[in-house]
């Protein structure tokens, strides 16, 4: 059924369907109304859960943890500070291979406080072994929350699906919500590899020597690889079932492309806008769009942007010391391939800065007309 | 013991690090320094008992309210629970390790219970272990009937051979029935004879029966007391009135008429003393007590002094007689003088010294002499050495004759029951070695209890009862932690008064309450009575329950020698040594 | 006089704890209070380490291990997740040293007391971070020497009285036990299993290696803390009913004091400091079970 409501609405509604049985979280700015809608779904009997109001996010992730190796579906939202405060417990969520989803509203990190959108806060988690799935609108983060219990749920590892603050979370969209028996269908029940009961009686997470150790990493690893496909079929089943797939990327006009430009989050809506128009004015330009984060698909984006000279990656985050987090993402896939993109990174939109159509134009025009960049770090609509 | 899960690779590894195996594979037992052990020790009481008894653990039984099996504890070794019970000195108390926190354990009155509660013992038909020795004990008293009854346990056939009409030895004759009812000595020979013990009565060796006569026997012992009275040897001895304490406490126990006087001087501090005594007033005397030294060198028991005392008994310290007067061939006076302590004599005591100047006459109708007996050694052969008017004996109760033992009051001087008792286990011990070839001095060793004369015939029949090691427990060697101060359980006695009447009782048991609690207070010193703290304790689960006698033991492949086993138990039944590396 | 303990075992040996451990008695004894049908969050702690590595374990129930500081969220959410299930007999018990308890841990402990979460949280304090060598908590004594309270630098405040403050949230049920008192320790959780909500348990339990005793003399030093009036067996239910469970002897604290190397430094003035401090702290005890709060 068509309703128009906000991201965090369709991310409760998300959770809802997904019969999530424990839920953890503490509220913080923009994540607030997920907390507050899947409280009041849960008090009117429309979401059979537990929902444990803890004193902190460090605290929410532990529990989920916790209840999640117990044997219950298990999720958490938070934005910015609230996940960084859950770092130790992301590591521990993923090293203990446990099919949590987590929604995080990218938001900028203090000092000072912003609470508008940016990609800091989830991209400084990109080394715990989070699956991370970027969304673009409210239909897509309804839809990925449901897709990522079932992938987590087949490769045992925890998915974080990001929307952006503000422009998405709070912004109402028209968002197709599907029936609870259809997605009952789709998402059977969880059944735990190893569930917690007192009649076969084990020790979870005990002190691992370096014997072991390396060997549950290269587990985790291998689960990673297989991730890509996991995610692919999945998202060719919800469209079977759903009639609508996200694809882990999505190339638009990339096919005779001079550039193509990489974006994530809502910048890829207002970009495709620009692409669109720029692209009737004869200009050769294409648009990746990147929903699949982690694991980051190599090899399709290998597949679209082959044969491609330039690309521009528009990254709303920045990894200090070295640049733009999607932009080393794009150049570390071409690293051993003959043929390499020049890769122009843009650093656009932090702190909640509108990424507008003509702020896109002048990085598309920048990278068509520039045979390099001229920095490393090529700063967009920075006051200077 | 589960083994050591291992993997080679990490396909058989699980998803993330989950645990389904145990520790036990992780012999922790190789981290250990020193290595605890269970080990019994001797405990005082045990230790000071001449009779042997394994004091704690017949105590620790009547705490479980096995009464029974307290009672077969003690007659594993002592075959006079109901008779010890009530008229030995219990040493036991007077080194019991309680009194250092706070009263002795009543074990006298303890033991006294368990018997009393016992019933008679069937009459066993002889069994296959039946040995063809037979032995002949000379002498039913405690001496001779305790070797007999040892030796029936051991499968030999022991025939005792009594001059009176009646056994019991000093029991019957010495002991008045207001300490010893008659009933409990007879229910308790009974119970010997039982065993198959066979009591000729009526037969005095040297008269009735020769020495060549006993040829047919193995193994003869002699046990035949201490019942000569020693004679004052002063002048009027021979006066109408005067006599032995002995003869006097006898005949009434016989059941013989007794003539004597109203105001009646008993001469002497033991116990034969203050028992004729107390047998003069019961029958209708003013005894009084007449004492060459003071009270502290009194040989009797402080408590049948402390009972003559409420019982109105005068007792003159410190005063010898010196004459006997008398009028018509009749005791009328008795000239004494007093004494002063001296220098110490053999025995340690002071020497009484007469004060010059300071005779005195006292009335008197009737004396009665209680200084001291001896045997009547008369009826031996010459080949059996005497001297100092005692059988020499060697510490395997052996005489000059190969196959002649002696024992009780006529081999030493400690003239108390219990002695006795062990004297003549101590016999049938060393007559069993005889039989089988075994020298007796390479067993004594082991079944001796601490390090006086106590021996027990358990450890002489039991390889376990021999692990328990001989180092005394002392007070300071316990841990106190897990004891509260409680009361002694005291045995009531009729009132003063009252006693003097008959010769009734004067003490009545312990009630079964009383008896529970007391058995409560009993440290068990250096014996494992199952209170668990080493169980509960352990850190490393390494205390296993035994089914068997030990109990408890240590399961060295995990126990890491924290010690807190050693520690914890209250009462020093394990003991330490360094681990063998 | 002999001790009744429930006899079964949930634990075995072949643990990795020290010699004289006053921890695994603890647990050994709590788990005979709480038979099969438990399960322990055990968080970074000398029992994360002592109950054995992947893949083995020395306790019979299923473990689960969490990070330092989230001991008590962990519980709430198993119990979450169990409530879920449909399981009702299960009781959750976390299972947390002083440090995962007075300092890193008391966030969680308090946003779990303060939703009143159904567990029994069992606080094993042997009054430092012992763990990573025997650093400083805020459990360890008024002076108790640790290597970062250094003889020099001794430890100026007082031990965190954690009992008033679980109190103080109003939780159903809060105990202090001693691995020296087996049979209150027992009944002690016993009681909790059968309480609905956060019950919370400070356990006594002394370490060798960290407090310079011999390693046979954890119980008895355990025993002397209680004697002395250092650490009083009491119960406090709905926050404000205290009871004490035990009547102990009132021994002079140096008996205790002078038995651990940890104290050994201590001048007669200091030693004289803390009876006083132990005096008042008994009397403020006994006030508040006669209903006196001050």
């Amino acid at each position: 059924m068509k309703k128009v409501v906000s991201g965090n609405k369709a991310v409760a509604y998300g959770v809802m369907l997904s019969r999530v049985q424990v839920i953890s979280a503490y509220p913080i700015t923009p994540q607030t109304t997920i907390v507050e809608e899947l409280s009041r779904f849960c008090a009117e009997g429309e979401l059979e859960a537990k929902f444990i109001k803890v004193e902190s996010e460090h605290s929410a992730m532990a529990s989920i943890i916790a209840s999640s190796v117990t044997g219950s579906r298990s999720f958490t939202a938070t934005s910015s500070h609230g996940l960084a405060l859950m770092h130790e417990m992301l590591h521990w969520a993923a090293g203990a291979r446990l099919p949590i989803v987590l929604v995080d509203v990218n938001r900028a990190m203090g000092p000072g406080w912003n609470i508008w959108t940016d990609q800091a806060d989830s991209l400084s988690q990109r080394d715990t072994g989070w699956i991370q799935l970027y969304c673009e609108d409210n239909q897509e983060v309804l839809d990925t929350i449901i897709q990522a219990f079932r992938i987590a749920e087949t490769v045992s590892l925890p998915v974080m699906v990001v929307l952006d603050a503000f422009f998405l979370s709070h912004t109402s969209e028209i968002v197709d919500i599907p029936d609870q028996e259809e997605v009952d269908q789709f998402l059977p029940q969880f059944e735990p590899q190893y569930p917690l009961n007192t009649g076969e009686p084990r020790a979870y997470y005990g002190m691992v020597p370096p014997d072991y150790y390396m060997e549950f990493r290269y587990k985790m690893q291998e689960a990673m690889e297989e991730t890509v496909g996991v995610a692919r079929n999945v998202d060719e089943e919800f469209g079977r079932q759903f009639g609508r797939t996200h694809g882990l990327i999505e190339p638009y006009r990339c096919e005779d492309a001079e550039a193509v430009m990489v974006t994530s989050g809502t910048v890829t809506s207002t970009a495709r806008v620009v692409v669109e128009r720029l692209r009737e004015e004869g200009i050769k330009v294409g648009l990746l769009k990147v929903k699949m984060f982690r694991p980051f698909p190599m090899e399709e984006i290998k597949g679209v942007l082959k044969g491609i000279e330039k690309v521009g990656v528009i990254d709303r985050n920045i990894s200090f010391g070295h640049g733009g987090i999607f932009a080393q993402e794009i150049r570390s896939t071409f690293c051993n391939e003959d043929e390499r993109p020049i890769v122009f990174g843009f650093i656009a939109g932090l702190g909640g800065r509108d990424v507008t159509p003509a702020v896109i134009e002048e990085v598309i025009h920048y990278t068509l007309n520039k045979s390099r960049p001229e920095e490393e770090i090529l700063w967009i609509d920075l006051k200077r | 013991m589960a083994p050591k899960i291992s993997y080679k690779r990490e396909s058989e590894m699980p998803l993330f690090p989950v645990s389904s195996g145990d520790m036990t594979w992780n012999r922790t037992g190789t981290w250990r320094y020193i290595r605890p052990k269970y080990e019994d020790k001797t405990p005082p009481c045990n230790a000071a008992c001449p009779a042997g008894v394994d004091i704690p653990m017949f105590i620790g039984l009547v705490g479980e309210g096995r009464y029974d099996e307290a009672w077969n504890v003690i007659r594993q070794e002592n075959p006079f629970p109901g008779v010890c019970g009530r008229v030995c000195f219990h040493p036991c108390e007077s080194h019991c390790n309680r009194a250092e926190y706070d009263e002795a354990i009543a074990i006298n009155a303890m033991e006294r219970f368990v018997a009393d509660q016992a019933p008679p013992v069937k009459p066993e038909s002889p069994s296959e272990g039946m040995r063809k020795e037979r032995v002949a004990v000379i002498g039913a008293g405690p001496s001779g009937l305790s070797c007999a009854y040892h030796l029936a346990r051991m499968g030999y056939g022991a025939t005792v051979f009594e001059a009176l009409p009646q056994p019991g030895g000093i029991l019957r004759t010495g002991i008045p029935s207001y300490r010893l009812p008659e009933d409990v000595l007879d229910k308790e020979i009974a119970d010997i004879q039982a065993y198959g013990v066979e009591i000729k009565t009526n037969t005095r060796l040297g008269g009735d029966l020769s020495f060549e006569d006993l040829q047919e026997y193995e193994a003869i012992f002699i046990a035949t007391g201490a019942h000569v009275s020693r004679k004052l040897n002063i002048p009027g001895e021979d006066l109408e009135g005067v006599g032995s304490g002995l003869d006097l406490l006898r005949d009434i126990n016989m059941g013989k008429a007794v003539r004597m006087g109203k105001q009646v001087a008993v001469i002497g501090g033991g116990n034969t003393a203050l028992d004729a005594a107390r047998a003069v007033l019961r029958m209708g005397g003013t005894p009084f007590i007449l004492y060459r030294r003071s009270r502290d060198e009194m040989p009797a028991f402080h408590e049948e002094i402390s009972e003559a005392l409420e019982e109105g008994i005068e007792i003159r310290y410190l005063t010898g007689p010196t004459r006997i007067l008398g009028h018509k061939g009749q005791v009328t006076q008795l000239e004494c003088i007093r004494m002063e302590l001296g220098a110490e004599d053999e025995t340690g005591r002071r020497r009484p010294v007469p004060i010059r100047g300071s005779s005195f006459t006292i009335e008197a109708d009737g004396v009665v002499v209680a200084v001291g007996e001896e045997p009547d050694l008369g009826f031996l052969p010459a080949d059996i050495r005497v001297e100092a008017k005692l059988v020499t004996t060697d510490n395997g109760a052996r005489t000059s004759r190969k196959d002649v033992f002696a024992g009780g009051d006529v081999v030493h001087l400690d003239r108390t029951v219990a002695h006795a008792i062990g004297s003549g286990k101590r016999a049938a011990i060393s007559i069993d070695c005889l039989m089988r070839d075994t020298g007796f001095s390479t067993v004594l060793g082991e079944i001796r209890v601490g390090e006086g004369g106590t021996l027990s015939v358990t450890k002489y029949l039991s390889d376990i009862a021999r692990m328990r090691s001989h180092h005394v427990v002392a007070f300071d060697e316990l841990n106190l932690d897990y004891f509260e101060h409680a009361e002694r359980n005291e045995r009531l006695k009729l009132p003063a008064p009252e006693r003097a009447r008959d010769f009734k009782e004067v003490s009545s048991g312990l009630t079964e309450q009383q008896a529970l609690k007391e058995a409560g207070r009993c440290f068990s010193c250096g014996v494992c009575n199952g209170c668990e703290n080493c169980y509960i304790f352990c850190p490393d689960l390494s205390v296993i329950t035994d089914e068997g006698l030990l109990r408890y033991r240590i399961n060295y492949d995990y126990c890491k020698g924290c010690g807190i086993c050693i520690a914890e138990c209250p009462r020093n039944a394990l003991s330490v040594e360094k681990e063998a590396k | 006089m002999k001790m009744e303990i429930p006899k079964e075992e949930h634990m075995g040996p072949g643990h990795l704890a020290c010699a004289g451990c006053g921890s695994p008695v603890g647990l050994r004894l709590a788990l005979k209070a709480l038979g099969k049908k438990t399960v322990i969050v055990i968080p970074a702690s000398c029992m994360s380490i002592i109950v054995g590595g992947f893949p083995h374990s020395a306790v019979g129930v299923p473990v689960v291990h969490v990070a330092f500081e989230t001991a008590a969220c962990s519980a709430s959410g198993i119990r979450a997740s169990l409530d879920m299930q449909g399981d009702t007999e299960t009781t959750v018990v976390a299972w947390a040293g002083d440090g995962g308890t007075f300092d890193i841990g008391i966030q969680a402990l308090s946003g779990a007391a303060e939703r009143n979460d159904d567990f029994i949280y069992i606080c094993s304090d042997n009054e430092a971070y012992m763990n990573t060598g025997i650093q400083r908590s805020s459990a360890t004594p008024y002076l108790a020497w640790t290597t970062t309270t250094p003889v020099g630098n001794p430890k100026e405040g007082p031990k965190k009285d954690m009992m008033a403050i679980m109190a103080d949230h109003g939780i159903p049920y809060a105990a202090t036990a001693c691995i020296a008192y087996p049979e209150d320790f027992i009944r002690k959780v016993t009681k909790a299993k059968g309480i609905k909500g956060t019950r919370f348990i400070h356990l006594l339990t002394p370490c060798p290696a960290g407090w310079r005793i011999a390693s046979n003399e954890a119980v008895k030093v355990a025993r002397l803390a209680v004697e002395t009036k250092v650490f009083p067996l009491y119960e406090i239910e709905g926050g404000n009913v205290y009871t004490i469970t035990y009547q102990p002897k009132g021994i002079p604290v140096e008996a205790y004091l002078s038995q651990q190397g940890r104290f050994s430094h201590l001048t007669t003035e200091q030693m004289a400091a803390i009876q006083e401090n132990v005096d008042r702290q008994w009397d403020r005890l006994v006030g508040r079970c006669e209903g006196r709060l001050h």
